[in-house]
């Protein structure tokens, strides 16, 4: 099955990154500039989540419309966390 | 065959007993949730009325414990708006929205049944709790630290928040297989746009509750978590906002939980008995929409006298005047539809009438607490209990009318009018007398029993005022038993102009709700034969012809007649494509009953008896064992039960066309998930930045809590991932053996991940530093507590799954999940690649950052 090797190189970037994750950790980056490193590990999980949903959950072959239902609920969380943590600075 | 003659398919009769425990059909759930929320509506209306007892005078000392007044208001608040009035609109809901759409039942029935049975469950633990050292009583909102065990330590108040949590998982359950149903089973050429108005509040309020709960749920099990094993949440520098925080952004989408249904009802009832079609429609269902949208960004208006900075309380200023507006167009468009028709003053109208002249009054006072400087004065005053009453109990005016609207089509019998009219005479001047005085005694303290004695007139008149809207439900009640005997029989439909489809059948409807197949293509509701939908269903995907409005305008349309047929209003073109599956000839046999939903219901119940006070161990410990025990063999049984819920041969189902219901119904699942873990993550976010973010790293998380270990559990979840990937591979090359060892290999990488976890557990615990001397528990400080419970949370979701991979190896082991059967497979895979997901945000905010 032709997608078997595109789940293998899916499961590999995510390995990657992950590993890249903990390697950030040990750098000075996150001493030094705190934020940037906190942007960039929040964006390699954010892709790999969006790799993990689209692949593996097949989101990408199913209608649009399943995809909204998710980042609807996605968009009530982040919605919820922003503002109130907003709200206390 | 009528719906209480039909007891085909080995299902008992409506005399027998038995079927109202096997019964999974959505009208008999229906008729179940209205008979149990009406009992709780008692229970919670006598406590109105000892709370208003003691309010006749200050210090009358009528209750003789401040406890016990905290105890009444408290359980009234939280039974009114949980346990009555949304369930009591849902008895409509299961019952009619099926009917309405065209479909036989609701897309999952056990899963209905088990959303009664874990609503009805909750109630009695809610009950239990009172004799649990008393009953939770800080407050409907449960406001932190009130809400703490410090504050409320009787294991009453823990049960109510297990009750509570109970509850959710009820209403949880109904809002997938709503939404589900609503989409996936509607009646060809039924499209969106056209639901018949009751049934289009229904899915909005049904989204609304699918997000809006989940983070009550957050909350909820955090509570639950302070209680029972002593995290630092809500006692903590920000804890007590965290909570308002948590549960308004449930408690303002819930007004329009509760108010919605309520407004479908009038929108129905408006236009039968106006004899027209709703003015501005099309306007009206997008101001819903705008609503329900708009209802997630309003929260913090209940916190405008908490410390949040001043320019989120503008903001939230300006969406609350906001939200407002969409609400003047569907008051102005009810008012039109009266001007523009003809008025038929029958009870139902009456009811619905009555709805839309409180809640004026109610949104106006309202729009006082919305504005940030009057709110100052306002808030915890009787001001908001009369505003909060004038618009809750405005939609339970309009239930009442709805009940007197379905009650012949749910007996076949019609109630006495007179009786009717006089129940809303005594209904509503008793409303009246009891809240409007509230406004003129305003500045009595809310949850207060004394108060300054030149506002006892007022009290003394809204005493009296309660006494008498209480003693109008008896005259409603004699009024509805009586008719149930001996009322005059109706037919089809009893009233001249209504339109929609439940008046199509018969009164009560058959078991599987009408003879022939509901179909609107062309133009106006038919019904085709089970040949005739086989022969549609094998032809190609049509563009849906026209299709009617399914709630409609009898003045611009013939109406519902006695021979099975109802017409909608305008036509519309349709621009999507009507989806069909090919079936075969025969009609598919449906089961009806199960017991199961019950069983596993009431071990939920046991379980949750037990951990209420499983601090105080005895016999908590024997009914959580118990309830343990029940749990394991009732899901067990359900899922070996052969039951068989069809998918209709036929229906409109854009924009989920080729989604089957189970998996919508899983996605709805996930959604919904992604908002209970947003709350938890969420509520960690907001504690390290109220606690300051970088102090949280530095002086609350011990040394040896390092990256390592969850980059392995990263690792072993991705790989545990990627196996189940390869499963359905395997499924898909027919290979059982690759099935087995794929699953077997997710199986031992999530034991591997627990055990991994365990280590890093154990190994915390028992740190021994100068900073953390007793180790780093659930209870040393809020960075603790936090990444214990939202990893645990997280791990619960992994055993949840491991415990279903035990059910399926030995399936797949005798040669399931192949063929057609693979789609089981699928749907475990959606559920733990969601686990996956969430861990790889865990990981970097919990181990990383």
């Amino acid at each position: 099955m032709a997608r078997t090797k595109l789940y293998t190189a899916i499961f590999v970037v995510l390995m990657v990154f992950s590993t890249t994750q903990a390697f950030i950790e040990q750098t000075d980056l996150i001493e030094n500039a705190y934020w940037t490193a906190f942007g960039v590990i929040i964006g390699l999980s954010t892709i790999k989540a969006v790799l993990v949903a689209g692949y593996f959950q097949h989101l990408r072959w199913e209608p649009r419309a399943v995809t909204y239902i998710v980042l609807g609920g996605l968009f009530a969380a982040l919605a919820l966390t922003t503002a109130a943590a907003y709200s206390i600075l | 065959m009528s719906h209480g003659q039909d007891h085909g398919h080995d299902f008992p009769p409506m005399s027998s007993v038995k079927r109202w425990f096997v019964t999974t059909n959505h009208k008999d759930i229906g008729i179940l949730y209205l008979i149990t929320s009406i009992f709780v509506m008692l229970l919670a209306g006598a406590l109105a009325l000892v709370m208003r007892a003691e309010l006749f005078s200050p210090g009358l000392d009528f209750l003789s414990s401040a406890s016990g007044y905290n105890q009444a208001v408290s359980a009234h608040g939280l039974l009114m708006v949980f346990w009555f009035i949304s369930p009591f609109a849902f008895g409509f809901a299961n019952y009619i929205v099926p009917l309405q759409i065209g479909a036989k039942d609701l897309a999952f029935p056990r899963l209905n049944a088990m959303s009664y049975w874990a609503y009805l469950f909750s109630i009695l633990l809610f009950v239990i709790s009172f004799f649990q050292g008393g009953t939770f009583a800080g407050g409907w909102t449960m406001y932190a630290p009130l809400n703490i065990p410090t504050y409320m330590p009787n294991v009453g108040g823990t049960s109510v928040v297990l009750a509570l949590i109970m509850f959710v998982a009820a209403v949880t359950m109904g809002s997938v297989n709503f939404l589900t149903t609503i989409y996936r089973m509607r009646a060809p050429g039924l499209r969106m746009r056209d639901l018949p108005m009751f049934s289009m509040s229904i899915f909005l309020t049904v989204w609304m509750m699918l997000f809006a709960f989940a983070a009550l749920l957050a909350a909820l099990m955090i509570l639950g978590a302070q209680h029972l094993v002593g995290v630092n949440y809500f006692n903590v520098d920000g804890g007590s906002l965290l909570w308002t925080h948590l549960f308004w952004f449930f408690g303002h989408p819930e007004v329009y939980i509760v108010f919605f249904p309520a407004l479908g009802v009038m929108a129905e009832t408006f236009q039968t008995f106006t004899g027209r079609r709703i003015v501005g429609r099309k306007w009206f269902v997008l101001a819903m929409v705008l609503v329900a949208l708009q209802s997630f960004i309003v929260w913090m208006h209940h916190m405008f006298l908490t410390g949040i900075n001043l320019q989120i309380k503008t903001l939230f200023m300006v969406t609350t005047i906001g939200i407002s507006l969409p609400f003047d167009l569907m008051v102005f468009s009810l008012i039109y539809t009266m001007i523009k028709g003809r008025i038929r003053y029958t009870t139902p109208f009456l009811f619905s009438l009555g709805a839309l002249i409180l809640f004026i009054l109610g949104g106006i006072t309202g729009v006082f607490l919305g504005a940030v400087v009057l709110d100052y004065e306002f808030r915890g005053t009787y001001w908001v209990v009369a505003h909060f009453h004038y618009v809750m109990f405005a939609g339970g005016t309009a239930l009442v009318g709805g009940l007197y609207y379905w009650f012949p089509k749910m007996t076949g019998r019609m109630y006495n009018e007179f009786l009717g009219k006089l129940h809303f005479a005594v209904y509503f001047v008793g409303f009246n007398l009891l809240y409007f005085p509230m406004f003129s005694a305003w500045e009595t303290p809310r949850r207060v029993f004394v108060f300054d004695t030149s506002m006892a007139f007022w009290h003394k008149i809204a005493t009296v005022g309660a006494f008498m809207l209480g003693f109008s439900f008896f005259i409603m009640f004699y009024n509805l038993f009586k008719s149930m005997a001996s009322g005059e029989e109706v037919g089809e439909n009893p009233w001249e102009y209504a339109t929609t489809a439940e008046w199509a059948t018969e009164s009560p409807p058959p078991l599987e709700n009408f003879t022939g197949i509901a179909d609107y293509r062309g133009g106006k509701l038919s019904f085709l034969s089970e040949s005739e939908a086989n022969a549609a269903a094998s032809g190609t995907a049509t563009d849906g012809g026209t299709a009617t409005d399914g709630g409609t305008p009898p003045a611009e349309a013939s109406t519902a007649t006695g021979s099975g047929t109802a017409t909608g209003g305008a036509l519309a073109t349709a621009e999507q494509a009507l989806a069909t599956r090919t079936v075969e000839s025969e009609p598919e046999h449906a089961d009806h009953a199960s017991y199961w939903p019950l069983v596993v219901c009431f071990a939920g119940f046991l379980a949750f008896l037990g951990l209420s006070g499983i601090q105080q161990g005895g016999i908590y410990y024997g009914f959580a064992g118990a309830g343990g025990l029940l749990s394991a063999i009732g899901f067990v049984g359900m899922a070996q039960e052969s039951f068989h819920a069809p998918e209709p041969t036929i229906a409109e189902q854009w924009p989920f066309a080729n989604v089957p219901n189970m998996k919508l119904g899983m996605w709805f699942f996930l959604s919904s998930d992604v908002v209970l873990f947003g709350g938890f993550i969420g509520s960690y976010l907001f504690l390290r930045v109220a606690n300051g973010w970088m102090f949280w790293e530095h002086e609350l998380i011990p040394e040896a809590h390092v990256t390592f270990p969850g980059l392995v559990n990263t690792y072993l979840l991705l790989a545990s991932s990627f196996a189940v990937v390869l499963a359905l591979v395997a499924a898909h090359k027919n290979s059982s053996r690759g099935i087995v060892a794929s699953l077997s290999a997710t199986w031992l990488l999530g034991v591997g991940f627990l055990i991994n976890k365990g280590i890093e557990w154990q190994h915390l615990f028992h740190i021994h530093t100068d900073a953390f001397p007793n180790g780093w528990n659930l209870a040393t400080n809020v960075a603790s507590s936090t990444f214990y419970l939202t990893t645990g949370l997280h791990a619960a979701h992994v055993i949840v799954g491991l415990i279903m991979l035990l059910y399926m190896i030995p399936r797949a082991m005798r040669g399931a999940y192949t063929g057609e059967d693979e789609a089981s497979l699928e749907y475990f895979g959606l559920y733990w690649h969601f686990v996956d997901i969430v861990w790889l945000f865990l990981f970097p905010l919990f181990y990383i950052l």
